[in-house]
């Protein structure tokens, strides 16, 4: 009958825990990778504060836009209970598209083209899922080599028409201090958090991978949404092989595959839940940011690059287990206490 | 099968002719699942502010009815018309743009959100904007509107219990404005101030004109509340009923077939035993429990009343060890017990049936056969297979016992009807030596046929020997079954009552903390 109420205490710190917006980051999982990111890059400026520099701040906003790019375009997938394995061929594809299109068409049409490719993709896979009901992980594990196919056969060795006037758009900076590529991130970022959080679409993508069967007992379409969430994901991806090939000047029929397993462990320490309907967007750009920083953070302070990934591997382990082990510890204080 | 009317407006009826102004018709349905024809040859129909209730014993396919009603299923043949507008498609949309909104008995809400998000989830187009403010505040709104102040609509669905979520559920199909609003076994899980909330919420919508469907098992609901009915057996139409020209062993019988009667069968008498007490527990503690006491001796029905949410289902997990408990004393069947696990209550010989046999009694995905071995499975035994052939007398004689209307023990579990899915859950205890059976609500939802077929085999425990301790929605079961009856209020024992002084007046009373005055109230 009664639902938890507040803690007795009415501090500042416990009203400021219990609003609405903190709330909803608490339950999206979202507390813990923030947190961590606050730490990481607090240690990652006390070893190197060069990166508070205008050059460093643009190398970093580069370095980390396209995977928090990718990693949002896997966290919508994750989010109707799926996977995307064919996020870094997707990436590819979008990417080498893009930079072909540069040789002969205007910007706008080349990026239109880019998406249109990554698009493409997300609709393939999306109707596999949602209509035909095969599993995500067969469907995009099986269409990851298609389209690895397809990117070699659009460009076979790195290239492309890509300007500089195209790399200062994207991946220059906007104001002092400010890259430009972050901007970017933040619009996009926007504008998937209006059509999850805003839009009644989004709640359904959310709906879907909580308990589908709930959200086709409300009357709604429940494989509409799925499609919904690939296509999306998609376009995010796509947008982020753009950013990429700017930042590079290259179109790269591999740029893509690194992206794969690091969009995973991003919403793996974003605090998604995999089995869907969990998942902050603000989280796992910060976690983007964090995993995609621990390999120059490893240059600045002379450690083997080889170790990054062990440190990666740390930082997820220890994010994940945290509120684990001090949800247990908080538990059994308070019943000794009572 | 004959239906045996004794005059009266309870006789069988081929096609009602269905009069014009009818907000519902539904003629004719029919429903094959492959080579199960699950309804066959449905006709009724509903008046504006009528109530029409279906009942059925489970299996007998008014939840197929109600799903076809609702969209959710479409008809092989026979034609649905709800407001002057033909529904076949099973599409739920369908209905709901037709004024047709259903409260499911398996409950549609998103566990994972809050009530105020589960709510909004249903209405508009896919790019209608949302905002969490909005929804809360409509949630605030709606809740208020239908007299549930106690539910916030910021709190989480998974943190509810059962009976809120059934009233959130109902509250999001009433919030529709139906036309036509379908309930299907909305009650279940309701205690006796929620059932009362809905009739009047019921009384309310039917005042404007509004259609019910009400689907149940509870008779004395029906009662009440119906204006007319239909009675379905094996798929078909057996009779139709209309208020006050009914009684219940007519409707049983329509049910059924056969003239049954809803007798509780009378507790098996105590005999004095030698072995000591089966459960001995002192001042239990735990999240929701503050210091309980029990003691259960060989062979007795001990019955746990109260409203819900009152601590019985932590009390039930509690002594299985399901939740951390603990006790200034506690022992099972003599051996004292620390720390309380799940595997280590089983080996002391406690069982216990819990609160959803969906997602907490069974692997809906896994055969019948190794849902009632589950419990048996110990990590370093011969499974698949062969341990099924080892054990088939040991299964065939449950599923035989408890009639499990099944196709054998390969047969996935998920495909079973709920009454057969409950017998499993509490099959798998049978004839394995326990000491103390714990059962939370076990004849929830289950027809009438299956209710019996339950008792049956717990007095068969209980002469056994074996210790039951029994938590019951339904204060009658408790009245008649038990030996003795604990109430629970807010975690602790409120009264205890056996013999003269059992009665369903007591019952009440002592959950609704008379002595108190609860502010409770539903």
């Amino acid at each position: 009958m009664t639902t938890a109420t507040a803690p007795s205490d009415r501090s500042g710190i416990s009203r400021l825990w219990n609003t609405t917006g903190i709330t909803r980051l608490r339950r999206e999982g979202a507390v813990a990778p923030i947190t961590a990111f606050l730490a990481f890059f607090l240690v990652y400026v006390i070893i190197n504060p060069g990166l508070l520099t205008r050059f460093q701040l643009q190398t970093a906003g580069n370095l980390v836009v396209p995977l928090a790019l990718a990693a949002l375009g896997q966290l919508i997938i994750v989010l109707v209970g799926g996977i995307d394995i064919s996020i870094g061929a997707i990436m590819s594809l979008a990417n080498v598209v893009f930079a072909t299109a540069m040789v002969s068409l205007p910007v706008p049409l080349a990026i239109l083209a880019g998406i249109a490719a990554g698009l493409a993709c997300g609709l393939f896979n999306g109707y596999l899922v949602a209509y035909l009901r095969l599993p995500a992980i067969a469907v995009t594990l099986a269409s990851a080599f298609i389209i690895g196919s397809i990117s070699r056969e659009v460009m076979d060795r790195p290239g492309g028409g890509i300007t500089p006037e195209f790399y200062l758009a994207t991946s220059g900076e906007l104001l002092p201090y400010l890259p430009i590529s972050i901007f970017w991130l933040a619009i996009i970022a926007t504008g998937m958090w209006f059509v999850l959080q805003r839009t009644a679409l989004g709640r359904h993508i959310y709906g879907v991978g909580s308990n589908i069967d709930s959200v086709a007992a409300a009357g709604l379409n429940a494989k509409r949404a799925q499609l919904a969430a690939f296509a999306l994901s998609s376009v995010v991806v796509s947008l982020g092989a753009i950013m990429l090939a700017g930042s590079t000047i290259t179109g790269d029929p591999r740029s893509g595959d690194s992206y794969l397993l690091s969009s995973i462990a991003a919403v793996a320490l974003a605090g998604a839940s995999f089995t869907g309907g969990r998942g902050s967007i603000i989280g796992t750009i910060l976690a983007a940011c964090t995993l995609g920083l621990v390999g120059s953070l490893l240059f600045f302070a002379g450690i083997n690059s080889y170790w990054q990934y062990v440190i990666s591997a740390l930082i997820v382990i220890s994010v994940v287990g945290i509120p684990v082990i001090w949800k247990r510890l908080y538990l059994a204080l308070r019943k000794a206490h009572a | 099968m004959e239906s045996q009317s004794t005059g009266g407006a309870a006789t069988k009826v081929a096609a009602p002719p269905a009069p014009p102004s009818a907000q519902l018709v539904a003629a004719n349905l029919t429903k094959h699942y492959g080579a199960v024809t699950a309804v066959d040859d449905v006709s009724f129909y509903c008046l504006p502010g009528e109530v029409h209730a279906l009942v059925g014993e489970n299996g007998a396919g008014k939840s197929t009815v109600a799903k076809m009603l609702a969209g959710a299923v479409s008809p092989t043949t026979g034609t649905i018309t709800a407001g002057g507008v033909e529904l076949n498609t099973g599409r739920i949309r369908d209905a709901r743009l037709a004024g047709v909104s259903c409260a499911f008995q398996e409950l549609a809400l998103v566990q994972d959100w809050t009530v105020a998000e589960n709510l909004a989830l249903p209405d508009g187009s896919p790019l209608r904007g949302f905002s969490q403010r909005g929804a809360t505040r409509a949630a605030e709104a709606l809740l208020a509107e239908l007299d549930l102040p106690h539910i916030d609509p910021r709190a989480q669905v998974r943190t509810l219990t059962l009976a809120d979520r059934q009233l959130v559920e109902i509250a999001r199909a009433i919030g529709a404005k139906p036309k036509l609003l379908i309930l299907d076994e909305a009650s279940s899980a309701l205690a006796p101030p929620g059932v009362a909330w809905l009739f009047s919420r019921i009384r309310e919508l039917t005042a404007v004109g509004t259609s019910v469907i009400y689907v149940s098992h509870r008779l004395k609901e029906l009662a009440e509340i119906a204006d007319r009915g239909t009675v379905l057996r094996d798929g078909r139409v057996a009779g139709e009923f209309s208020r006050g020209k009914w009684t219940e062993n007519q409707l049983i019988s329509m049910m059924a077939g056969r003239e049954a009667s809803r007798a509780f069968p009378p507790a098996p008498p105590l005999s004095v035993s030698e072995r000591p007490a089966v459960l001995d527990v002192d001042n239990l503690i735990a999240d929701g429990i503050n210091g309980i006491s029990l003691s259960i001796a060989p062979g007795e029905i001990l019955g746990i009343g109260g409203l819900q949410g009152h601590g019985q289902a932590e009390l039930l997990r509690a002594l299985y060890g399901a939740i951390p408990a603990t006790a200034d004393q506690w022992s099972i069947d003599g051996h004292s017990v620390k720390h309380l696990t799940p595997e280590r209550a089983v080996r002391l010989g406690a069982g216990y049936v819990p609160e959803d046999r969906k997602t907490e009694g069974l692997a809906l995905e896994m055969g019948v056969g190794e849902n009632l071995l589950a419990p048996w499975f110990r990590t370093a035994q011969l499974g698949g297979t062969p341990r099924l052939a080892r054990e088939k007398p040991w299964m065939a004689g449950v599923l035989g016992s408890l009639s499990v209307r099944t196709r054998g023990p390969l047969e996935k579990s998920g495909a079973l009807s709920g009454g057969n899915q409950q017998k499993l859950v509490f099959g798998r205890w049978l004839d394995r030596d326990r000491r103390l059976i714990l059962l939370h609500d076990p004849t929830r939802g289950i027809d009438v046929r299956a209710k019996q077929e339950l008792y049956t085999a717990i007095m068969g425990l209980s002469a056994a020997g074996v210790g039951v301790l029994w938590f019951s929605t339904e204060v009658e079961e408790l009245v008649h079954v038990c030996h003795r009856v604990v109430v629970l209020y807010e975690g602790r024992v409120a009264d205890e009552l056996s013999g003269a002084r059992l009665t369903a007046e007591a019952v009440v009373g002592a959950a609704v903390g008379s002595a108190s005055q609860s502010k409770e109230q539903l």
